[in-house]
Protein backbone atom coordinates (compact mmCIF):
# COMPACT_ATOMS: atom_id res chain seq x y z
CA UNK A 1 0.00 0.00 0.00
CA UNK A 2 1.28 3.28 -0.93
CA UNK A 3 1.14 6.70 1.26
CA UNK A 4 0.88 9.37 -1.10
CA UNK A 5 -2.58 7.33 -2.61
CA UNK A 6 -5.39 9.87 -3.81
CA UNK A 7 -7.88 8.04 -2.10
CA UNK A 8 -6.73 5.55 1.09
CA UNK A 9 -9.62 3.48 2.89
CA UNK A 10 -8.69 1.90 6.30
CA UNK A 11 -10.36 -0.73 8.20
CA UNK A 12 -13.60 0.57 7.30
CA UNK A 13 -16.55 -1.77 8.79
CA UNK A 14 -19.89 -1.14 8.04
CA UNK A 15 -22.73 -2.66 10.13
CA UNK A 16 -26.40 -2.12 9.23
CA UNK A 17 -27.89 -2.00 13.46
CA UNK A 18 -31.55 -3.94 12.61
CA UNK A 19 -33.67 -4.42 15.51
CA UNK A 20 -32.84 -8.36 16.56
CA UNK A 21 -30.04 -8.90 14.13
CA UNK A 22 -26.69 -6.62 13.30
CA UNK A 23 -25.32 -7.10 9.53
CA UNK A 24 -22.15 -6.55 9.04
CA UNK A 25 -21.83 -5.36 5.36
CA UNK A 26 -17.98 -4.44 5.46
CA UNK A 27 -15.57 -5.71 7.16
CA UNK A 28 -12.06 -4.01 7.98
CA UNK A 29 -11.62 -2.89 4.47
CA UNK A 30 -8.46 -1.19 3.41
CA UNK A 31 -8.05 -0.09 -0.08
CA UNK A 32 -5.71 2.12 -1.49
CA UNK A 33 -6.98 4.29 -5.38
CA UNK A 34 -4.21 6.42 -7.09
CA UNK A 35 -4.61 9.32 -9.01
CA UNK A 36 -6.42 8.58 -12.76
CA UNK A 37 -7.15 5.20 -12.09
CA UNK A 38 -10.44 4.41 -13.08
CA UNK A 39 -11.14 1.04 -10.80
CA UNK A 40 -14.09 -0.89 -11.46
CA UNK A 41 -15.48 -3.04 -8.92
CA UNK A 42 -17.10 -6.61 -9.51
CA UNK A 43 -19.37 -8.37 -6.89
CA UNK A 44 -22.21 -10.62 -6.01
CA UNK A 45 -25.44 -8.74 -4.75
CA UNK A 46 -24.93 -7.74 -1.33
CA UNK A 47 -20.99 -7.83 -0.57
CA UNK A 48 -21.10 -4.35 0.29
CA UNK A 49 -20.00 -3.08 -3.17
CA UNK A 50 -22.47 0.33 -2.90
CA UNK A 51 -22.41 0.30 0.75
CA UNK A 52 -18.68 0.92 0.45
CA UNK A 53 -19.57 3.78 -2.31
CA UNK A 54 -21.90 5.50 -0.03
CA UNK A 55 -19.48 5.81 2.84
CA UNK A 56 -16.85 7.05 0.53
CA UNK A 57 -19.44 9.63 -0.60
CA UNK A 58 -20.12 10.19 3.01
CA UNK A 59 -24.00 9.09 3.26
CA UNK A 60 -23.27 6.43 5.52
CA UNK A 61 -21.72 6.03 9.73
CA UNK A 62 -19.15 3.67 9.56
CA UNK A 63 -15.73 3.18 11.67
CA UNK A 64 -12.28 3.34 10.22
CA UNK A 65 -11.70 6.10 7.69
CA UNK A 66 -11.68 7.56 4.41
CA UNK A 67 -9.10 10.30 3.66
CA UNK A 68 -8.91 11.98 0.51
CA UNK A 69 -4.75 13.21 -0.45
CA UNK A 70 -4.29 12.73 3.44
CA UNK A 71 -7.04 14.23 5.19
CA UNK A 72 -10.12 12.15 6.54
CA UNK A 73 -13.73 13.09 4.72
CA UNK A 74 -16.51 12.12 6.86
CA UNK A 75 -19.29 14.48 5.28
CA UNK A 76 -20.31 14.46 1.97
CA UNK A 77 -18.34 16.79 -0.30
CA UNK A 78 -18.29 17.76 -3.89
CA UNK A 79 -14.36 16.05 -4.08
CA UNK A 80 -16.21 12.88 -4.11
CA UNK A 81 -19.28 13.68 -6.64
CA UNK A 82 -21.55 10.05 -7.21
CA UNK A 83 -23.52 9.33 -10.15
CA UNK A 84 -26.17 7.21 -8.86
CA UNK A 85 -27.80 4.24 -10.87
CA UNK A 86 -31.05 6.14 -10.77
CA UNK A 87 -32.12 8.46 -13.57
CA UNK A 88 -34.26 10.60 -11.12
CA UNK A 89 -31.02 11.94 -9.67
CA UNK A 90 -31.50 15.41 -11.89
CA UNK A 91 -33.97 18.17 -9.91
CA UNK A 92 -37.09 18.37 -12.09
CA UNK A 93 -37.39 21.79 -11.33
CA UNK A 94 -34.35 22.55 -13.11
CA UNK A 95 -33.35 22.61 -16.38
CA UNK A 96 -30.44 20.75 -17.92
CA UNK A 97 -28.10 23.60 -17.90
CA UNK A 98 -28.93 24.60 -14.08
CA UNK A 99 -28.80 21.11 -12.72
CA UNK A 100 -25.18 21.46 -14.04
CA UNK A 101 -24.80 25.10 -12.90
CA UNK A 102 -26.51 24.89 -9.53
CA UNK A 103 -23.69 23.08 -7.84
CA UNK A 104 -21.16 24.95 -9.43
CA UNK A 105 -22.61 28.54 -7.93
CA UNK A 106 -22.95 26.82 -4.85
CA UNK A 107 -19.29 26.04 -4.29
CA UNK A 108 -17.47 28.55 -6.53
CA UNK A 109 -17.16 32.26 -5.87
CA UNK A 110 -16.99 32.87 -10.25
CA UNK A 111 -19.67 35.18 -11.61
CA UNK A 112 -23.26 33.88 -12.98
CA UNK A 113 -21.63 33.71 -17.14
CA UNK A 114 -18.53 32.01 -15.77
CA UNK A 115 -20.36 29.44 -14.27
CA UNK A 116 -23.00 29.17 -17.07
CA UNK A 117 -19.94 28.86 -19.45
CA UNK A 118 -18.00 26.10 -17.27
CA UNK A 119 -21.17 24.06 -16.99
CA UNK A 120 -21.84 24.44 -21.26
CA UNK A 121 -18.23 23.10 -21.76
CA UNK A 122 -19.24 20.21 -18.97
CA UNK A 123 -22.25 19.35 -21.32
CA UNK A 124 -20.26 19.65 -24.39
CA UNK A 125 -18.15 17.16 -23.05
CA UNK A 126 -21.14 14.79 -23.00
CA UNK A 127 -22.56 15.80 -26.15
CA UNK A 128 -25.70 17.30 -24.59
CA UNK A 129 -24.61 21.27 -25.44
CA UNK A 130 -28.19 21.42 -27.08
CA UNK A 131 -30.29 20.44 -24.56
CA UNK A 132 -29.25 22.98 -21.94
CA UNK A 133 -32.26 24.46 -21.77
CA UNK A 134 -34.66 21.30 -21.42
CA UNK A 135 -36.06 20.09 -18.47
CA UNK A 136 -34.86 16.23 -17.14
CA UNK A 137 -38.39 14.54 -18.07
CA UNK A 138 -37.81 15.77 -21.59
CA UNK A 139 -34.79 13.63 -21.75
CA UNK A 140 -33.91 9.83 -22.30
CA UNK A 141 -32.58 7.44 -19.38
CA UNK A 142 -29.17 7.90 -21.12
CA UNK A 143 -29.15 11.50 -21.38
CA UNK A 144 -29.95 12.20 -17.92
CA UNK A 145 -27.03 9.71 -16.49
CA UNK A 146 -24.80 12.13 -19.05
CA UNK A 147 -26.00 15.03 -17.38
CA UNK A 148 -25.00 13.80 -13.99
CA UNK A 149 -21.78 12.96 -15.25
CA UNK A 150 -21.62 16.82 -17.21
CA UNK A 151 -22.12 17.68 -13.26
CA UNK A 152 -19.12 16.19 -11.58
CA UNK A 153 -16.85 16.91 -14.54
CA UNK A 154 -18.08 20.99 -14.49
CA UNK A 155 -17.09 20.63 -10.91
CA UNK A 156 -13.81 18.74 -11.42
CA UNK A 157 -14.23 16.44 -8.73
CA UNK A 158 -11.34 14.48 -8.69
CA UNK A 159 -13.18 11.58 -7.42
CA UNK A 160 -16.15 10.56 -9.34
CA UNK A 161 -18.30 7.35 -7.63
CA UNK A 162 -20.05 5.80 -9.73
CA UNK A 163 -23.04 3.18 -8.71
CA UNK A 164 -23.86 0.72 -11.56
CA UNK A 165 -24.86 3.83 -13.65
CA UNK A 166 -25.42 2.30 -16.78
CA UNK A 167 -27.08 -0.97 -15.21
CA UNK A 168 -30.53 0.72 -16.53
CA UNK A 169 -29.96 1.51 -20.26
CA UNK A 170 -30.02 -0.71 -23.29
CA UNK A 171 -26.64 -2.16 -24.99
CA UNK A 172 -26.69 0.39 -27.15
CA UNK A 173 -26.97 3.25 -25.25
CA UNK A 174 -24.40 1.71 -22.88
CA UNK A 175 -22.13 1.06 -24.60
CA UNK A 176 -21.83 4.62 -25.80
CA UNK A 177 -21.48 5.93 -22.83
CA UNK A 178 -18.58 3.54 -22.39
CA UNK A 179 -16.82 5.06 -24.82
CA UNK A 180 -17.20 8.19 -23.70
CA UNK A 181 -16.48 7.67 -19.43
CA UNK A 182 -13.33 6.06 -21.05
CA UNK A 183 -12.27 9.34 -23.74
CA UNK A 184 -13.68 11.55 -20.63
CA UNK A 185 -11.23 9.64 -17.60
CA UNK A 186 -8.30 9.77 -20.33
CA UNK A 187 -8.47 13.55 -20.94
CA UNK A 188 -9.81 14.61 -17.97
CA UNK A 189 -8.00 12.48 -15.47
CA UNK A 190 -10.54 12.31 -12.70
CA UNK A 191 -10.12 9.14 -10.16
CA UNK A 192 -13.29 6.83 -11.14
CA UNK A 193 -14.45 4.08 -9.23
CA UNK A 194 -17.00 2.22 -11.22
CA UNK A 195 -19.49 -0.49 -9.26
CA UNK A 196 -20.85 -3.01 -12.09
CA UNK A 197 -22.49 -6.63 -11.92
CA UNK A 198 -20.63 -6.88 -15.26
CA UNK A 199 -17.46 -8.82 -16.10
CA UNK A 200 -17.26 -7.15 -19.61
CA UNK A 201 -18.17 -3.49 -18.74
CA UNK A 202 -14.85 -3.88 -16.02
CA UNK A 203 -12.68 -5.51 -18.99
CA UNK A 204 -13.67 -2.26 -21.04
CA UNK A 205 -13.81 0.19 -18.74
CA UNK A 206 -11.20 -0.40 -15.65
CA UNK A 207 -7.63 -0.15 -15.51
CA UNK A 208 -7.48 -1.72 -12.65
CA UNK A 209 -10.31 -4.52 -11.55
CA UNK A 210 -11.96 -5.79 -8.00
CA UNK A 211 -13.94 -8.37 -7.13
CA UNK A 212 -15.58 -8.31 -4.16
CA UNK A 213 -16.91 -11.13 -1.72
CA UNK A 214 -18.94 -11.38 0.97
CA UNK A 215 -18.51 -8.43 3.70
CA UNK A 216 -16.34 -6.57 0.91
CA UNK A 217 -13.74 -9.03 1.18
CA UNK A 218 -11.16 -8.52 -1.78
CA UNK A 219 -10.93 -11.58 -3.64
CA UNK A 220 -9.66 -10.29 -6.74
CA UNK A 221 -7.43 -7.35 -7.37
CA UNK A 222 -5.23 -6.51 -10.48
CA UNK A 223 -4.25 -4.31 -13.16
CA UNK A 224 -5.98 -4.49 -16.65
CA UNK A 225 -3.24 -5.33 -18.67
CA UNK A 226 -5.41 -4.82 -22.09
CA UNK A 227 -4.59 -1.83 -24.61
CA UNK A 228 -7.97 0.20 -24.81
CA UNK A 229 -10.20 0.01 -26.83
CA UNK A 230 -10.91 -3.56 -25.47
CA UNK A 231 -12.73 -5.97 -27.38
CA UNK A 232 -13.57 -9.82 -26.69
CA UNK A 233 -10.68 -9.99 -29.59
CA UNK A 234 -8.45 -8.42 -27.31
CA UNK A 235 -5.31 -10.81 -26.09
CA UNK A 236 -5.48 -11.64 -22.76
CA UNK A 237 -9.27 -11.07 -22.96
CA UNK A 238 -10.58 -14.88 -22.37
CA UNK A 239 -7.91 -15.21 -19.47
CA UNK A 240 -9.00 -12.17 -17.83
CA UNK A 241 -12.38 -12.98 -18.10
CA UNK A 242 -12.44 -16.48 -17.52
CA UNK A 243 -10.30 -15.79 -13.62
CA UNK A 244 -12.86 -12.71 -13.19
CA UNK A 245 -15.74 -14.97 -13.14
CA UNK A 246 -14.12 -17.77 -11.33
CA UNK A 247 -13.16 -15.17 -8.43
CA UNK A 248 -16.62 -14.06 -8.40
CA UNK A 249 -18.10 -17.74 -8.62
CA UNK A 250 -16.10 -18.07 -5.74
CA UNK A 251 -17.37 -15.30 -3.88
CA UNK A 252 -20.94 -16.36 -4.64
CA UNK A 253 -20.37 -19.52 -3.61
CA UNK A 254 -18.82 -18.99 -0.42
CA UNK A 255 -22.24 -17.17 0.49
CA UNK A 256 -24.41 -19.83 0.53
CA UNK A 257 -21.80 -21.91 2.74
CA UNK A 258 -22.62 -19.63 5.28
CA UNK A 259 -26.38 -19.46 4.92
CA UNK B 1 -54.85 16.08 -33.02
CA UNK B 2 -55.94 13.53 -30.27
CA UNK B 3 -55.41 16.67 -27.88
CA UNK B 4 -57.50 19.42 -29.81
CA UNK B 5 -60.30 16.53 -30.50
CA UNK B 6 -60.65 15.93 -26.20
CA UNK B 7 -60.72 19.50 -25.91
CA UNK B 8 -63.12 20.59 -27.92
CA UNK B 9 -65.43 17.09 -26.77
CA UNK B 10 -64.80 18.59 -23.20
CA UNK B 11 -65.64 22.35 -23.88
CA UNK B 12 -68.98 21.26 -25.74
CA UNK B 13 -69.99 18.68 -23.38
CA UNK B 14 -69.56 21.07 -20.63
CA UNK B 15 -71.48 24.17 -22.44
CA UNK B 16 -74.11 21.48 -22.92
CA UNK B 17 -74.04 20.94 -19.28
CA UNK B 18 -74.54 24.53 -17.82
CA UNK B 19 -77.46 25.45 -20.39
CA UNK B 20 -79.26 22.25 -20.05
CA UNK B 21 -78.99 23.40 -15.89
CA UNK B 22 -79.89 26.99 -16.77
CA UNK B 23 -82.72 25.68 -19.05
CA UNK B 24 -84.38 23.98 -16.67
CA UNK B 25 -83.93 26.46 -13.98
CA UNK B 26 -85.94 28.83 -16.33
CA UNK B 27 -88.78 25.93 -17.07
CA UNK B 28 -89.10 25.51 -13.44
CA UNK B 29 -89.06 29.38 -12.46
CA UNK B 30 -91.67 30.11 -15.10
CA UNK B 31 -93.97 26.96 -14.98
CA UNK B 32 -94.61 28.20 -10.95
CA UNK B 33 -94.01 24.10 -10.34
CA UNK B 34 -93.35 25.21 -6.41
CA UNK B 35 -96.14 27.22 -5.56
CA UNK B 36 -96.73 30.43 -4.58
CA UNK B 37 -92.81 29.92 -2.83
CA UNK B 38 -91.50 29.70 -6.13
CA UNK B 39 -89.92 32.86 -7.30
CA UNK B 40 -88.06 33.08 -4.04
CA UNK B 41 -86.44 29.75 -4.59
CA UNK B 42 -86.10 30.03 -8.31
CA UNK B 43 -86.39 33.73 -9.31
CA UNK B 44 -85.77 33.79 -12.96
CA UNK B 45 -82.63 34.04 -15.30
CA UNK B 46 -84.08 37.54 -16.22
CA UNK B 47 -84.44 38.82 -12.86
CA UNK B 48 -80.94 37.30 -11.34
CA UNK B 49 -79.22 39.24 -14.38
CA UNK B 50 -80.95 42.57 -13.33
CA UNK B 51 -80.08 41.74 -9.79
CA UNK B 52 -76.54 41.18 -10.68
CA UNK B 53 -75.80 44.70 -12.18
CA UNK B 54 -78.16 46.35 -9.36
CA UNK B 55 -75.89 45.27 -6.70
CA UNK B 56 -73.30 46.83 -8.60
CA UNK B 57 -75.17 49.35 -9.77
CA UNK B 58 -77.18 50.75 -6.63
CA UNK B 59 -75.56 47.49 -3.74
CA UNK B 60 -77.47 47.78 -0.47
CA UNK B 61 -77.99 51.31 1.71
CA UNK B 62 -76.03 52.95 -0.68
CA UNK B 63 -73.03 51.08 -0.93
CA UNK B 64 -72.10 48.85 -4.00
CA UNK B 65 -71.06 45.57 -3.77
CA UNK B 66 -67.52 46.48 -5.12
CA UNK B 67 -67.05 48.07 -2.04
CA UNK B 68 -67.92 44.93 0.03
CA UNK B 69 -65.94 42.80 -2.50
CA UNK B 70 -62.77 44.96 -2.02
CA UNK B 71 -62.99 44.96 1.75
CA UNK B 72 -63.50 40.86 1.77
CA UNK B 73 -60.54 40.40 -0.78
CA UNK B 74 -58.01 42.74 1.59
CA UNK B 75 -59.31 40.82 3.93
CA UNK B 76 -58.81 37.71 2.63
CA UNK B 77 -55.25 38.27 1.02
CA UNK B 78 -54.08 40.04 4.18
CA UNK B 79 -55.20 36.44 5.71
CA UNK B 80 -53.60 34.55 3.03
CA UNK B 81 -50.73 35.99 3.32
CA UNK B 82 -49.93 35.28 6.95
CA UNK B 83 -51.10 32.05 6.34
CA UNK B 84 -48.79 30.68 3.57
CA UNK B 85 -45.81 32.32 5.02
CA UNK B 86 -46.60 30.88 8.46
CA UNK B 87 -46.75 27.61 6.83
CA UNK B 88 -43.25 27.90 5.11
CA UNK B 89 -42.08 28.90 8.53
CA UNK B 90 -43.27 26.46 10.97
CA UNK B 91 -43.37 23.32 8.13
CA UNK B 92 -39.58 24.28 7.14
CA UNK B 93 -38.81 24.29 11.40
CA UNK B 94 -40.13 20.77 11.24
CA UNK B 95 -37.72 19.77 8.74
CA UNK B 96 -34.92 21.10 10.96
CA UNK B 97 -35.61 19.87 14.55
CA UNK B 98 -37.01 16.11 14.94
CA UNK B 99 -39.18 16.99 18.17
CA UNK B 100 -40.70 20.68 16.54
CA UNK B 101 -42.11 18.39 14.01
CA UNK B 102 -43.87 15.61 16.49
CA UNK B 103 -44.87 18.66 18.20
CA UNK B 104 -45.78 20.84 14.54
CA UNK B 105 -47.70 17.61 13.32
CA UNK B 106 -49.93 16.97 16.31
CA UNK B 107 -50.89 20.51 16.14
CA UNK B 108 -51.81 20.51 12.31
CA UNK B 109 -53.56 17.36 13.08
CA UNK B 110 -55.90 18.65 15.90
CA UNK B 111 -56.67 22.37 14.46
CA UNK B 112 -57.14 21.36 11.26
CA UNK B 113 -60.40 19.79 12.41
CA UNK B 114 -61.42 22.45 13.81
CA UNK B 115 -64.13 24.19 11.76
CA UNK B 116 -63.21 27.86 12.16
CA UNK B 117 -66.71 28.81 12.82
CA UNK B 118 -66.47 26.84 15.64
CA UNK B 119 -63.46 29.19 17.08
CA UNK B 120 -65.51 32.26 16.48
CA UNK B 121 -67.02 32.59 19.65
CA UNK B 122 -63.59 32.60 21.33
CA UNK B 123 -61.71 35.12 18.67
CA UNK B 124 -64.77 37.71 19.27
CA UNK B 125 -63.59 37.62 22.60
CA UNK B 126 -59.93 38.09 22.39
CA UNK B 127 -60.14 40.53 19.13
CA UNK B 128 -63.92 41.56 19.67
CA UNK B 129 -65.91 42.64 16.98
CA UNK B 130 -63.26 43.77 14.22
CA UNK B 131 -61.40 42.78 11.10
CA UNK B 132 -58.71 40.66 12.87
CA UNK B 133 -61.61 37.81 13.42
CA UNK B 134 -61.91 38.03 9.89
CA UNK B 135 -58.04 38.07 8.97
CA UNK B 136 -57.75 35.21 12.41
CA UNK B 137 -60.24 33.00 10.56
CA UNK B 138 -58.91 33.22 7.37
CA UNK B 139 -55.36 32.31 8.64
CA UNK B 140 -56.74 29.30 10.48
CA UNK B 141 -58.59 28.73 6.89
CA UNK B 142 -55.24 28.39 5.60
CA UNK B 143 -52.36 27.32 7.97
CA UNK B 144 -53.49 23.55 8.74
CA UNK B 145 -54.12 22.59 5.33
CA UNK B 146 -51.27 23.80 3.64
CA UNK B 147 -49.17 22.70 6.37
CA UNK B 148 -50.08 19.61 6.37
CA UNK B 149 -49.55 19.41 2.72
CA UNK B 150 -45.97 20.71 2.97
CA UNK B 151 -45.04 18.38 6.09
CA UNK B 152 -46.59 15.43 3.67
CA UNK B 153 -44.45 16.64 0.77
CA UNK B 154 -40.98 16.96 2.58
CA UNK B 155 -42.16 13.54 4.06
CA UNK B 156 -42.55 12.30 0.78
CA UNK B 157 -38.60 13.89 -1.00
CA UNK B 158 -37.42 11.13 -2.58
CA UNK B 159 -34.03 10.17 -0.75
CA UNK B 160 -32.00 10.54 -4.05
CA UNK B 161 -32.69 14.25 -4.12
CA UNK B 162 -31.61 14.79 -0.63
CA UNK B 163 -28.56 12.69 -1.31
CA UNK B 164 -27.77 14.53 -4.36
CA UNK B 165 -28.27 17.98 -2.68
CA UNK B 166 -25.84 16.84 0.33
CA UNK B 167 -22.98 15.51 -2.62
CA UNK B 168 -23.13 18.83 -3.74
CA UNK B 169 -22.56 20.75 -0.42
CA UNK B 170 -26.31 21.63 0.56
CA UNK B 171 -27.22 21.07 4.24
CA UNK B 172 -29.36 22.54 6.62
CA UNK B 173 -31.53 25.37 5.69
CA UNK B 174 -29.53 25.02 1.85
CA UNK B 175 -31.17 21.38 1.96
CA UNK B 176 -34.88 22.80 2.98
CA UNK B 177 -34.29 25.46 0.19
CA UNK B 178 -32.55 23.77 -2.56
CA UNK B 179 -34.02 20.67 -2.15
CA UNK B 180 -37.13 20.27 0.14
CA UNK B 181 -39.00 23.16 -0.94
CA UNK B 182 -39.16 22.61 -4.81
CA UNK B 183 -39.38 18.93 -4.27
CA UNK B 184 -42.69 19.55 -2.66
CA UNK B 185 -43.68 21.75 -5.32
CA UNK B 186 -46.43 19.54 -6.35
CA UNK B 187 -48.07 19.01 -2.66
CA UNK B 188 -47.62 23.11 -1.89
CA UNK B 189 -49.72 23.49 -5.31
CA UNK B 190 -52.46 21.34 -3.86
CA UNK B 191 -52.51 22.79 -0.28
CA UNK B 192 -52.76 26.38 -1.85
CA UNK B 193 -55.80 25.32 -3.89
CA UNK B 194 -57.32 23.80 -0.61
CA UNK B 195 -56.33 26.61 1.44
CA UNK B 196 -57.49 28.79 -0.87
CA UNK B 197 -61.22 26.96 -1.29
CA UNK B 198 -61.31 26.86 2.43
CA UNK B 199 -60.46 30.48 2.95
CA UNK B 200 -62.59 31.37 0.87
CA UNK B 201 -65.31 29.62 2.11
CA UNK B 202 -64.41 30.42 5.61
CA UNK B 203 -64.22 34.29 5.21
CA UNK B 204 -68.08 34.26 3.91
CA UNK B 205 -69.18 32.14 6.65
CA UNK B 206 -67.65 34.61 9.22
CA UNK B 207 -68.84 36.96 7.66
CA UNK B 208 -72.08 35.81 7.67
CA UNK B 209 -72.21 35.59 11.06
CA UNK B 210 -71.41 39.35 12.12
CA UNK B 211 -70.87 41.76 9.66
CA UNK B 212 -68.41 44.88 10.55
CA UNK B 213 -69.98 48.26 10.40
CA UNK B 214 -66.07 49.69 9.21
CA UNK B 215 -65.58 47.18 6.47
CA UNK B 216 -68.85 45.13 5.31
CA UNK B 217 -68.02 42.32 3.21
CA UNK B 218 -69.74 39.58 1.05
CA UNK B 219 -70.84 37.70 3.25
CA UNK B 220 -72.81 40.42 5.31
CA UNK B 221 -74.13 41.47 1.67
CA UNK B 222 -75.36 38.23 0.89
CA UNK B 223 -76.76 37.69 4.92
CA UNK B 224 -78.62 41.63 3.89
CA UNK B 225 -79.97 40.23 0.85
CA UNK B 226 -81.57 36.88 2.72
CA UNK B 227 -82.54 38.79 5.98
CA UNK B 228 -84.92 41.49 3.41
CA UNK B 229 -86.02 38.37 0.86
CA UNK B 230 -84.36 39.97 -1.77
CA UNK B 231 -83.61 36.48 -3.30
CA UNK B 232 -82.72 37.25 -6.58
CA UNK B 233 -80.12 39.57 -4.92
CA UNK B 234 -78.56 36.73 -3.05
CA UNK B 235 -78.40 34.56 -5.87
CA UNK B 236 -76.88 36.93 -7.72
CA UNK B 237 -74.64 37.54 -4.69
CA UNK B 238 -73.88 33.74 -4.89
CA UNK B 239 -72.70 33.89 -8.67
CA UNK B 240 -70.14 36.77 -7.76
CA UNK B 241 -68.27 34.63 -5.15
CA UNK B 242 -68.38 31.38 -7.68
CA UNK B 243 -66.86 34.02 -10.02
CA UNK B 244 -64.01 35.38 -8.18
CA UNK B 245 -63.10 31.62 -7.21
CA UNK B 246 -63.40 30.85 -11.11
CA UNK B 247 -60.61 33.55 -11.41
CA UNK B 248 -58.50 32.90 -8.82
CA UNK B 249 -58.69 29.08 -9.55
CA UNK B 250 -57.75 29.48 -13.42
CA UNK B 251 -56.50 33.05 -13.73
CA UNK B 252 -54.19 32.41 -10.17
CA UNK B 253 -53.52 29.16 -9.53
CA UNK B 254 -53.90 27.40 -12.84
CA UNK B 255 -51.00 29.71 -14.06
CA UNK B 256 -48.91 28.53 -10.94
CA UNK B 257 -49.36 25.02 -11.42
CA UNK B 258 -48.66 25.44 -15.34
CA UNK B 259 -45.12 26.98 -14.46
CA UNK B 260 -44.09 25.49 -12.19
CA UNK B 261 -45.20 21.37 -11.52
CA UNK B 262 -46.28 21.43 -15.10
CA UNK B 263 -43.27 22.39 -16.68
CA UNK B 264 -41.33 20.45 -14.82
CA UNK B 265 -43.08 17.35 -14.96
CA UNK B 266 -43.78 16.06 -11.77
CA UNK B 267 -47.30 16.04 -12.16
CA UNK B 268 -49.56 15.08 -15.54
Amino acid sequence: MSKDALLQIRDLTKIYKDDNSDKTVLKSLDLDVEKSEFLCILGPSGCGKSTLLRCIAGFEDYSGTVSVDGSIRREPGIDRFMVFQDFNQLFPWKTVINNVAYPLGLNLKASKAEIKERAMEALKKVGLDNCGDQYPHQLSGGMKQRVAIAKALALRSPIILMDEPFAALDAMTRSGLQKEMISISESEKNTIIFITHNIQEALILGTRILVFGQQGHILFDGKNPMQRPVTPASEGYGALWEELHHALYEGSLKRSDTD
Amino acid sequence: MKDKKKKAVSVIARSIYVIALLVIWECVARSGILGPRSSLIFPSLEQIGEAFIKNFVKGYAGTSLWIYIANSMKLLLTGLFIGVVLAFILSGLSMVSYVFFKIYDLTVSVFDLLPGIALLPVVIIIFGVREEVIVFLVVHAVLWPMSRNMLDGFNATPRIYVEAGKNMGLKGAGLIFGVYLPAAASYIVSGLKSGWARAWRGLISAEMIFGIASSPGIGLFINQMRTNMNNAEMYATLLVIIIIGVIVQYGILRPIEINTVRKWGMTK
